[in-house]
């Protein structure tokens, strides 16, 4: 039988070339998808690790309180602990330190007021400031050298040279008093880490507070000095912090592995290391959680071309059943002859077990380069290529061994077909059988959609084999049902056929509708189309969700977070660097009355000028719903007027009072800038004596207006901003009218003002009032109000003087998940907290999520209604966190926003590019270019495949066509009726299966990069253009492939097979 | 009434192959039939019968010489042309009866008339007289495979009276059908002869069917190795 399976093989070439192309998809497919998995999966990581930025990968660890006797030995320590850590990549680091707070006496020989100063030490100075006068100090020194901040020189009016006294340090064991020799003023870098420096680079606070006194203080620094002086000095450390920076340009995998475990140890590590040498230490990296999530990234990746290659294995193995069927059929005589010569099942299992062994064999041997070769082509694709991810040619284990089991399994499904020894006498039992299967796969469908539908919304298990096996278990499932609903079809086509006059369109029919094998390869055809258009719709549909998750993740076109509080006028440059709509954000978490969200889950506030909605803010709302009509609803009717402030104008303060108790305000002065931001400038406390008193240089930007005034009232003299309080000696009683008047250049516009005591106590105010007057100076804000002496010193007596009315409940837009948790519907009157201060809200609308905040409880509320609740509250530090760019006509607004260093940027582009074709991300779209050309492919072998078997089996038949009389022209149109006649429902009934499973299965599969449900969720996609381009693409495909067989055939139909058969 | 001859076959050559693998298949053959007769073609297996009558009716063409059918030179005609021959004036019965697998008897029947567009009640009447015709009218709705051999047989010969040829051509009708059944397929192609009038040149190699042809054809190795005789016109 070997024998004769040889000479069979030699004699049957052609049609075996054909079943061992069609069996080298499968393989194919499978192992390049393996490659993906595996060699570009690690690639991936190692691109994605490489291209991390600073924040990501760096390590820090903060240590607070160290003694200063151990802070040499600590940094050390420190340093040692995250090297080990970030072993075996190598690593710099930056040590930065600040000393707690030390006294600072008023000294004849220096401005300023007494209050408290602070040492600091700052490794690479250079790139962190800009030498404005003098040099950077020496190592070594004595005095120790150091430099000032610019605000810092200005305020103390310190110059190079001059030496200042620090006191004794603040501190339970105080380290001596300390004597610095200034060298150099400087500036400090935006994007530097000055964030972290106690005063927040400011150089000054008039009102600084830590906890050691009860009124604030007045604090200068830093006067900053060489690190190891500083280390070496005996200053006891408010806070020692050393980042390290791994090199990862080249990482290994493995490398990164190690690293995820021992930076999560680091801490411990530290700890027991440094013991009680410091009160705390921490170290805090988003390295780990960076690795842990891209892992995760992968699998959600991982299970989506899981999915594709289940698919283009079940597309194979239909394929390969269909051949199998129809070389058995050319066969059927041959075999029915050896078993008439006596060969038994167990001589055919062995001959068609060798032959396909030898075809497995071959498809392996084929498919193992082919899938490398096709792998490495489609890393220098685009969405591969883009994401560096180019690979060369490449083999390895699991590719290899997933390319021989998918050979060895679909050679399997050859075997059946080929030990068929009578075909026709198993027709019931297989039409029975084949029911049952199909009823099975649809079962399964139904499981598998269900089990899709029931997911949790959370992460779960990123590689689900539900995930993997549905698509193909719904398509396939589809396609047999569908198959089965064609017959009646073409059945109906065949009743009104017969009514026809002539030949050639009934014929078809008939031939259509009552032939078996007319739709043998229909399960292929349909499966094939089903699988293309899904695939295409599937890319469309994944595409559509990434964008529309950056869309809703970032929240508008372009975001810049900020790395320090803004300063007025910086919205300007933001807007001229890129070119659009501007607005400063609040996002930040929140309290929502006792509620606090789950841990590190807060409710999310996000505030943005809302009356510039349309062009600010993205995601996706209720149909019919755009955010112009969102933004209605938030903002305030009118904006608030204010008094224009010019540039560097020069603010005066005159108070009065009545009565014998000395009073004196500190002023504070909130303004807006042309962006809607609004800063607020804190003066000096000023006694109520009826002198001018010089305001602090506010104006420091054009275009402000003067929209809010906070005068807190304080009643004991001479102390405020010492931090030592003298409490007066008699408890007083009765109170005092005070009058203050605020001198400004600018005109006044817009509605009267308001004039509010602030609370907690506003009792202690009474008949708080307002006016503006113009003159020719400018414009004078007078207000007054009458203190109530009686109650502690301390207690508020804060009149608030506002360019608008009190907003009471702002109106506010909540997520659907916020008006879940906390049973909010519109009309819900909430308290939140915005830091410290309570601020009562009203729901105006449930959004399906918030932007920026996708999946999170949040609320959306305009940034001048939230600021308005804020300051009749007497809270001026409306809370900025980022500004929100809308239509940034700039194409290199990104980067000119970056370049101004002032945070980081992200854009919805970006994000988009990162979703949808970042190193983690960039594998699913490669695995669709490979699913959609091999399902076409696929289609169209089988469909030629079927129609070269079906007209050598019905040659003759087509040759008596023509004794009838039928012309060659009418017998190919019979021919190529029937055919497109039965392709045109296949590709039909596939294109509606494939947009099915488009609109049924793929917003299941779709998932977040974390493995969680996609917020917003997925809105299916179904490509009109694309889908009807690739239907176009196969039908062409299907009837070149039919009508180049037809030719041929109706060109054979002659006497010759008239001849043999008669 | 005078009967002139409806098919001539002058000089006719055809061989298959060339130089000396060339078969030849038929070798100067000449003769007439005359119309309204039944002629038996007779001669063993690979002795150019088939080749013979696929030349008549247009399947083929010779190498040489000329065939006319009702006064058309088939040798002259274009593919068209030859179609559209078969359709109006020749019809073939074939040994394994060439019926379409997925046409009902009644279908089957039809199909020339369809072919020339005949009016669907037209049609039916005449297929159904057809079937009558030849004994299969409560067969109609059945298909080949349902039938015997010899009910397949007569399908073939009502659908290849459909269209009223002028000549029908049957090559081997009964080779596949056995003794008796073969007889009656003679038989009917006999009656058809009479009734219809139209003529028939049948081939095959069973002498006990010659009897009921009106002249006999000998053919072997490509020629006609006797003048046309015997049959009834023989007898």
């Amino acid at each position: 039988m070997l024998r004769l399976a040889a000479r069979r093989a030699r004699a049957q070439w052609p049609l075996l070339a054909a079943l061992l192309a069609v069996a080298v998809v499968g393989p194919t497919l499978l192992g390049t998808c393996a490659l993906l998995l595996t060699r570009t999966a690690d690639q991936a990581l190692e691109t994605a690790a490489s291209r991390a930025t600073s924040g990501q990968i760096d390590v820090t660890a903060y240590t607070i309180t160290v003694r200063g006797e151990d802070a040499r030995s600590v940094a050390d320590d420190t340093r040692a602990v995250l090297t080990s850590a970030l072993a075996p990549f190598a690593t710099t680091t930056a040590a930065r330190a600040s000393s707690v707070m030390r006294s600072f006496p008023a000294d004849r020989q220096q401005a300023g007021r007494a209050g408290v100063a602070y040492l600091s030490g700052v490794e690479d100075l250079p790139a962190r400031t800009q030498l404005a006068a003098g040099r950077l100090p020496r190592a070594g020194s004595a005095p120790m050298e150091a430099v000032v901040l610019e605000s810092t020189a200005r305020r103390l009016g310190l110059a190079v040279g001059t030496r200042v006294r620090l006191g004794t340090e603040l501190a339970d064991d105080p380290d001596q008093a300390a004597e610095v020799r200034v060298v150099g003023v400087v500036r400090p870098l935006p994007g530097t880490g000055w964030d972290r420096d106690p005063l927040a680079a400011a150089g000054y606070d008039p009102a600084y507070r830590d906890g050691r006194s009860v009124q604030p203080v007045h604090a200068y620094g830093p006067f900053i000095v060489d690190l190891p002086d500083l280390l070496a000095g005996g200053s006891t450390l408010a806070r020692l912090e050393i980042t390290a920076h791994p090199d990862l340009s080249s990482p290994a995998r493995r490398d990164l592995d190690t690293v995820t475990e021992t930076v999560l140890g680091a801490d411990r590590r530290l700890g027991r290391l440094l013991g009680d040498r410091v009160w705390i230490e921490r170290v805090a990296s988003q390295l780990p959680s960076m690795l842990l999530a891209a892992r995760n990234q992968q699998q959600v990746t991982a299970a989506a071309v899981l999915a594709v290659a289940a698919i283009g294995l079940v597309l194979t193995a239909t394929a390969l059943a269909l051949a199998g069927r129809l070389s058995a059929g050319v066969r059927g005589d041959e075999t029915a002859l050896l078993s008439a010569l006596g060969a038994g099942r167990g001589q055919l299992a062995v001959a068609a077990l060798a032959e396909v062994g030898a075809l497995a064999a071959l498809a392996a041997a084929v498919a193992v380069p082919a899938s490398s070769a096709l792998h490495a082509g489609l890393t220098r694709l685009p969405p591969m290529a883009a994401a560096g991810l180019s690979a060369d040619p490449g083999v390895n284990g699991v590719q290899v061994l997933s390319v021989v089991g998918a050979a060895l399994a679909l050679a399997a499904v050859l075997i059946v077909p080929s030990v068929r020894t009578v075909p026709g006498l198993r027709r019931r039992r297989e039409l029975l059988a084949r029911s049952g299967t199909d009823l099975l796969l649809v079962a399964f469908a139904a499981v598998g959609w269900w089990q899709l539908r029931d997911q949790p919304a959370g992460s779960g298990t990123p590689l689900d084999a539900v995930r993997v096996l549905a698509p193909a278990l719904l398509l396939i499932a589809g396609s047999a049902v569908a198959l089965r609903l064609v017959w009646p079809a073409l059945r109906g086509v065949e009743r009104l056929a017969r009514r026809a006059r002539g030949l050639v369109v009934p014929l078809a029919a008939f031939e259509a509708a009552r032939r078996p094998q007319a739709i043998a390869a229909g399960l292929l055809i349909g499966l094939g189309c089903a699988a293309a258009t899904y695939g295409v719709g599937f890319g469309a549909t994944w595409q559509r969700s990434q964008q529309d998750q950056a869309d809703l993740s970032v929240g508008t076109d372009l975001a810049l977070t900020l790395a320090a509080p803004p300063a007025a006028g910086q919205g300007a440059a933001v807007g001229a660097a890129t070119g659009g709509v501007v607005s400063p954000a609040t996002d930040r978490g929140i309290a929502v009355g006792q509620w606090l969200g789950g841990a590190g889950d807060p409710p999310r506030l996000v505030a943005v000028d809302t009356t510039r909605a349309e062009a600010l803010l993205r995601g996706r709302l209720h149909e019919g719903r755009g955010w112009a009509d969102v933004g209605a609803v938030l903002a305030p009717s009118t904006r608030a007027a204010g008094v224009s402030v010019p540039a560097g104008a020069a603010l005066s303060l005159v108070g009065k009072a009545t009565g014998t108790t000395p009073l004196t305000v500190t002023p504070r002065l909130l303004f807006e800038d042309a962006t809607g931001l609004r800063t607020s400038c804190t003066g000096e406390p000023v006694p109520l004596d009826g002198r001018a008193h010089p305001l602090p240089d506010c104006a420091t930007a054009e275009g402000l207006r003067l929209v809010a005034v906070s005068l807190p009232f304080a009643i004991t003299p001479g102390n405020v901003g010492t931090g030592s309080s003298h409490a007066l000696a008699e408890p007083q009683a009765g109170n005092s009218r005070v009058a203050v008047t605020i001198t400004t250049p600018g005109t006044a516009s817009g509605p009267p003002w308001t004039a509010t005591s602030a609370e907690p106590a506003p009792g202690q105010l009474g008949a708080p009032a307002v006016t503006l007057t113009g003159t020719s100076a400018g414009t004078e804000l007078r207000m007054t109000t009458t203190v109530e002496l009686k109650g502690p010193p301390d207690a508020a007596r804060n009149l608030i003087a506002t360019a608008f009315p009190a907003p009471g409940p702002i109106p506010v837009a909540v997520s659907a998940r916020f008006a879940g948790e906390v049973d909010a519907r519109p009309g819900s009157r909430l308290d939140l907290t915005v830091g410290l201060t309570p601020v009562q809200v009203r729901v105006a609308e449930v959004l399906p999520a918030v932007p920026s905040a996708p999946g999170a409880a949040a609320v959306l509320a305009d940034i001048d209604a939230l600021s308005r609740a804020l300051a009749v509250r007497g809270d001026f530090d409306v809370p900025v966190d980022e500004w929100w760019v809308g239509r940034p006509t700039r194409a290199d607004a990104s980067v000119r926003g970056t370049d101004l260093r002032l945070g980081a940027v992200t854009t919805r582009a970006s994000e988009t590019a990162r979703l949808t074709g970042g190193p983690l991300r960039a594998g699913l779209p490669a695995a669709l270019l490979l699913l959609v050309p091999a399902a076409v492919l696929l289609m169209i072998a089988g469909v030629v495949l079927h129609v070269t078997f079906d007209l050598r089996a019905r040659a003759v038949e087509v040759a008596r066509l023509r004794g009838l009389g039928m012309t060659r022209r009418e017998i190919r149109t019979v021919l190529l009726g029937q055919h497109v006649g039965i392709l045109l429902p296949l590709l039909a009934t596939g294109a509606v299966i494939g947009a099915l499973a488009t609109r049924v299965v793929a917003p299941l599969i779709v998932r977040s990069d974390t493995g969680a449900a996609a917020v917003p969720a997925v809105v299916p996609v179904w490509p009109w253009a694309a889908e009807a381009a690739l239907l176009a693409v196969l039908l062409a495909g299907c009837a070149l492939a039919v009508s180049a067989v037809v030719v041929v055939q109706a060109r054979r139909a002659d006497a010759a097979y008239l001849r043999v058969a008669s | 009434m005078s009967r002139g001859p409806l098919v001539s076959v002058r000089g006719v050559h055809r061989s298959f192959g060339s130089g000396a693998n060339a078969v030849h298949a038929l070798r100067d053959v000449t003769f007439d039939l005359t119309a309204g007769t039944m002629t038996a073609l007779v001669g063993r297996s690979g002795s150019g019968k088939t080749t013979l009558l696929n030349v008549i009716g247009g399947l083929d063409r010779p190498d040489s010489g000329a065939v006319l059918v009702d006064g058309t030179d088939v040798t002259a005609l274009d593919e068209d042309g030859l179609s559209l021959l078969r359709r109006e004036k020749v019809s073939y019965v074939f040994q394994t009866f060439g019926l379409i697998p997925v046409l009902s008897a009644a279908e089957n029947v039809g199909a020339p008339l369809r072919l020339a567009r005949v009016r669907p009640g037209e049609r039916e009447r005449r297929v159904a007289l057809l079937l009558e015709l030849v004994g299969l009218a409560d067969h109609a709705e059945q298909l080949p495979g349902e039938l015997s051999g010899g009910q397949q047989q007569r399908v073939a010969i009502a659908r290849a009276l459909a269209a009223s040829p002028r000549l029908l051509i049957a090559d081997e009708p009964t080779g596949q059908l056995d003794a008796e059944t073969g007889l009656s397929v003679m038989a009917l192609l006999r009656g058809v002869v009479e009734s219809e009038g139209v003529t028939v040149l049948v081939s095959t190699h069973d002498p006990t069917m010659l009897a009921l042809a009106d002249r006999v054809i000998r053919i072997n190795d490509g020629h006609l190795t006797t003048e046309p005789s015997g049959g009834r016109a023989g007898s």
